[in-house]
């Protein structure tokens, strides 16, 4: 017994968790600086600490062991998914995608994504093939498919795209044939050339955010005005940043969202350039220390698995710094 | 057997391939960070003055701090104009949504608010593209600014602002004197020529004066508004204060106006008989001028209390249509021919030019033949002296005195007198008159004419200058006119209140003003000021010996006290002197009262130590003696009962009344 938890402390990647409290604790603090009620921080705070319960309850199983219990989990998520299209779905901030217990709300497609890591980490470490055949990319397909349908009815479009990002990283890890894959990516941008001129006409709420961003000159004030801002408090915030509790556009509710969607843009306002690179190369550091884990796997689970991770993380970052300083269109997408 | 079913899988090259491909993985976070950098680099280094310019104008505002506007005061230091804390309620046009709601919402809970108005009010709005805010209500209650101050956060586009209001405790009384206030003009603003331009550091929205002492001494009075420079969120409701420039108040202002003198002006005017009429009157010593009074007047707290609301620009409309112009200042803008109040000038430059002595000044009275055309007189004293001429208003004495004077001497004495000029009265529009010369016949005219041959379309040529120099030839006719006030002759009741003046002093003419003193301050350029006085720059002195002018309060003393035609006027004790006259008004309207003379009584009192001048004009009411020397009566008897501490009369009745009820 003693000598197990002399290994798992050997083993365990201090540095990771050092890197993930480092964002942790910066994301509350920022938090703080925009929302100085205690509310939110200390939510923040809360739920930080579970984190680290499920953190180190987690690693004392195998996690070979969680893998094999993916279907269920997998299963559980559906049903929660599914739960949110009935009555006991709520909507908050146009997401009809939450469920309540109580007074506090989740979102069950944030669990059932990671459940679907799991699960395509079950079904791709069975499949003895490289390159992968057709059949296996139609399954996984399926498994990806499923839950994405049902988060994209919820109408969460950020998290519905989020499910792409780690099941083509890993369809591509477990040899998807490169000629397959550069040939989706190539329909991917015939269908956004395709859909540019209808996307500018269109007036649904979606379009606008996409024109918000790519031609402003013909979005809605109303939609613009969420970008503006936040791009001025990005632009504002200047090398050195107003310095913490300095932000006005956000701790004045220019910036729409501040404590969880627009909290990069009041890190960025407050920390300028210096804090918001500095930020960048954290993160940026987790995605590469998570993919050197993956490089010194023994087995293709595991490879998969902590390699999912990255790319969800990796597309939760993108997408989210994108949109503050206005690379990408409005997406629910939290930072931290 | 599934190593059978798959041979080719090897799970060693399997994870070697992935662990290639996670090289690939790796570099695409590498490469999306790059682009996040950039777009960083692009807003926060390269654009970030941009940036933060707009991230400041978001979030403060600059709000005005109105000045205070000095108090004015009578000369003994009553309130005559002051400004009352007032609030405005304005609704920020940016964050309305729904007008009709917000009317609902306003009627519900502001006093006395109809919803047809305002209603009326939003839709006006809509053309005032240049205004944020649309003011709601003036003078908003107590009630009203608690209602809008508690529910600042649920409707912050409703805001209580602060508009210190002009308030005019007595109404109507010395209007003209005292003038009103308003918005500055953009005309004005733009014109360099005015003292209200640009550059001189006025701007939209400033509250100036539009006339009177109010205009003319605007500088003295208006302060300079205060800046706070505030934080504001997103819905523009104000976080805190950064900075706070604080107003400087305008400077107090005493005025010559004595308020009792003026009410009982005003008394008099209000019995004129058409309704119109001046009484101006004055301290013949220096020309402070102890009540103006223009009938009919105008009340100015209509355009600084309710020029935004229907009601209040009703009312401003009214007094810009009104035929009697009760806006316009009969006293300083009003021109009348001076009638025989003029005879005591032509007697001052007969007896200066010698053409009279005092010791000989006997001329025929009575109508007089001047080629075809026969003069009537309406008196005929054989042959007066020039006292009993001026008691009488002897009209044929004064003819054959311009005859013999002529022409010459005659205007220079008019030039001497400075009639034609203004006074310089501390008033603003001031209007010049008109003065009985040849130049002047002749420019006239010549005008006439040519107006007529450009009314035809034909040039207008050297022989027309000769023509017209030939049909304005100065006849004898013309020359008696002018000697006893008619004529090419027009004067302001200002000027005659000067002349009236310099007569009763011996010929000092002092500038008729207003302006008693300013308390020291700052201005607005904050330079300070100690206390400023009035400095007369523009007084000047009629030669008139003791001789000529024992003459003048002779013919006018006996005017009022010895059977003259200003009997009406004489107060016991006072020795009041005067002069009547009458203004022909030519007109057409053959019917009505507009085509009665106007009635002049120009006076003084006491004769021996002058305190007082008066003039007073009463339009289209008839004979002078008849019409305005007896409203000059209770003016001086107030004055002098109250000088002199003798009791009030009205005072002594009700005491006895007291006494008997007891």
């Amino acid at each position: 017994m003693f000598a197990s938890n002399r290994r798992y402390l050997a083993d365990f990647d201090w540095v990771l968790l050092g890197l993930a409290m480092l964002v942790a604790a910066f994301g509350i603090l920022e938090i703080s600086s925009a929302e100085p009620a205690p509310g939110l921080w200390r939510r923040q705070l809360v739920g930080f600490a579970i984190g680290l319960m499920v953190i180190f309850v987690t690693t004392l199983f195998d996690y070979r062991r969680i893998v094999n219990v993916a279907p269920f989990l997998y299963a559980l998520g559906l049903v929660l998914l599914a739960l949110v299209m009935t009555p006991l779905g709520k909507e908050v901030n146009g997401n009809r995608s939450w469920l309540f217990i109580g007074s506090q709300g989740f979102q069950p497609s944030e669990f059932a994504k990671i459940f679907t890591v799991l699960m395509l980490a079950n079904y791709l470490s069975g499949v003895k093939k490289r390159p992968l055949d057709l059949r296996t990319v139609i399954i996984a397909g399926i498994i990806w498919a499923v839950p994405t349908v049902l988060v994209f009815l919820e109408n969460d479009t950020g998290s519905a795209l989020s499910y792409s990002s780690f099941m083509i990283a890993m369809l591509f890890l477990s040899g998807l044939r490169w000629n397959w894959l550069v040939a989706g990516i190539l329909a991917v941008i015939l269908a956004i050339v395709l859909a540019v001129p209808a996307v500018k006409n269109c007036k649904s709420y979606k379009c606008e955010r996409i024109k918000a961003v790519y031609w402003p000159e013909l979005a809605d004030k109303k939609y613009r005005y969420q970008n503006d801002q936040s791009e001025i408090a990005v632009g504002s915030g200047g090398i050195f940043g107003k310095g913490p509790g300095g932000s006005t556009q956000g701790t004045l509710g220019f910036v729409p969202e501040v404590h969880n969607d627009f909290i990069f843009a009041v890190a960025s306002e407050e920390w300028g350039f210096v804090g918001s690179f500095l930020s960048l190369t954290v993160y940026l550091a987790i995605i590469t220390r998570l993919i050197q884990i993956a490089r010194r796997s023994r087995e293709r689970v595991g490879l998969l698995l902590v390699a999912g991770f990255a790319a969800l993380l990796l597309y939760h970052v993108a997408v989210n710094v994108g949109m503050v300083v206005r690379l990408l269109p409005i997406m629910g997408i939290p930072f931290l | 057997m599934k190593q059978v079913k798959e041979p080719s899988f090897d799970p060693i090259e399997d994870l070697r391939k992935a662990g290639i491909r996670l090289e690939v993985l790796r570099y695409l976070a590498i490469g999306i960070f790059v682009i996040l950098t950039g777009r960083l680099w692009y807003l926060q280094v390269m654009n970030t003055a941009a940036f933060a310019e707009k991230a400041e104008q978001n979030r403060t505002r600059i709000l005005t701090i109105p000045a205070r506007r000095g108090v004015i005061f009578d000369r003994k230091g009553r309130v005559l104009v002051t400004s009352q804390p007032s609030y405005n309620i304005v609704i920020s046009r940016k964050d309305v949504k729904n007008f009709s709601e917000l009317s609902d919402l306003l009627v519900a809970n502001l006093d006395e608010i109809d919803k047809d108005w305002l209603s009326r009010r939003f839709e006006a709005a809509k053309f005032e593209a240049k205004y944020e805010s649309i003011v709601v209500k003036e003078m908003a209650t107590a009630a009203d600014v608690s209602w809008v101050e508690a529910h600042q956060y649920e409707y912050p586009m409703i805001r209580a602002e602060e508009a210190p209001r002009r308030f005019y405790p007595y109404a109507i009384m010395a209007a003209h004197a005292l003038g009103y206030v308003g918005e500055v003009d953009k005309k004005e603003l733009n014109d360099s020529a005015s003292p209200f331009n640009k550059e001189k550091g006025y701007k939209l929205g400033d509250i100036i004066g539009k006339s009177g002492i109010e205009r003319t001494y605007n500088e003295i009075l208006m302060g300079k508004d205060g800046e706070r420079t505030v934080v504001v969120d997103s819905r523009g409701r104000i976080q805190r204060e950064i900075s706070r420039n604080e107003p400087v108040p305008g400077r107090d202002l005493y005025t010559t106006l004595d308020l009792d003198i003026q009410k009982m002006a005003e008394d008099q005017t209000d019995t004129m008989p058409a309704g119109r009429g001046v009484i101006v009157v004055s301290d013949p010593n220096n020309g402070e001028i102890f009540a103006l009074v223009s009938h009919p007047a105008f009340n100015p707290n209509v355009f600084s209390l309710s020029s935004k609301t229907d009601e209040g620009k009703d009312k401003i409309r009214e007094l810009y249509e009104d035929s009697d112009k009760p806006l316009f200042n009969r006293a300083t803008q009003g021109t009348y021919p001076p009638g025989s109040t003029w005879k005591l000038m032509t007697s001052v430059a007969g007896l200066n030019e010698g053409v009279i002595t005092p010791e000989n000044s006997r001329i025929q009275d009575g109508g007089i033949q001047l080629g075809n055309y026969y003069m009537n007189s309406l008196s005929n004293y054989g042959m007066p002296d020039v006292v009993t001429s001026i008691a009488r208003s002897a009209d044929g004495y004064f003819y054959r005195l311009g005859l013999k004077m002529g022409a010459e001497r005659f205007e220079k004495w008019v030039k001497i007198f400075r009639f034609g000029e203004r006074t310089g009265v501390d008033l603003p529009r001031e209007v010049s008159g008109t003065i009985p010369t040849r130049q002047v016949k002749e420019n006239i005219t010549r005008n006439i004419m040519k107006r007529r041959k450009t009314e035809n379309g034909q040039p207008w040529t050297e022989q027309d200058d000769e023509a017209a120099r030939k049909a304005a030839k100065w006849t004898e006719y013309d020359m008696a006119a002018s000697a006893f006030g008619q004529g090419t002759n027009a004067a302001t009741p200002i000027q005659l209140l000067r002349y009236v003046g310099g007569l009763a002093v011996g010929g000092r003419m002092y500038t008729p003003h207003l302006f008693l003193k300013a308390e020291p301050g700052t201005d607005r350029e904050g330079k300070s000021h100690p206390e400023a006085k009035f400095e007369d720059r523009n007084q000047y002195q009629v030669p008139m010996n003791e001789a000529i002018h024992d003459i003048v309060r002779k013919g006018m003393w006996q005017a009022v006290n010895a059977g003259g035609t200003a009997g009406a006027a004489a107060v016991e004790g006072f020795d009041v002197c005067g002069k009547t006259g009458t203004a022909q008004v030519a007109s057409n309207d053959k019917a009505g009262s507009k085509n009665k003379d106007h009635a002049w009584f120009m006076s003084f009192a006491p004769r021996d130590k002058p305190e007082m001048a008066m003039v007073i004009l009463t339009e289209n009411a008839g004979f002078g003696g008849k019409q305005s020397a007896p409203r000059a009566k209770p003016i001086y008897e107030d004055y002098y009962r109250r000088t002199r501490g003798l009791p009030d009369p009205a005072a002594v009745v009700s005491a006895a009344a007291d006494v008997n009820k007891q």
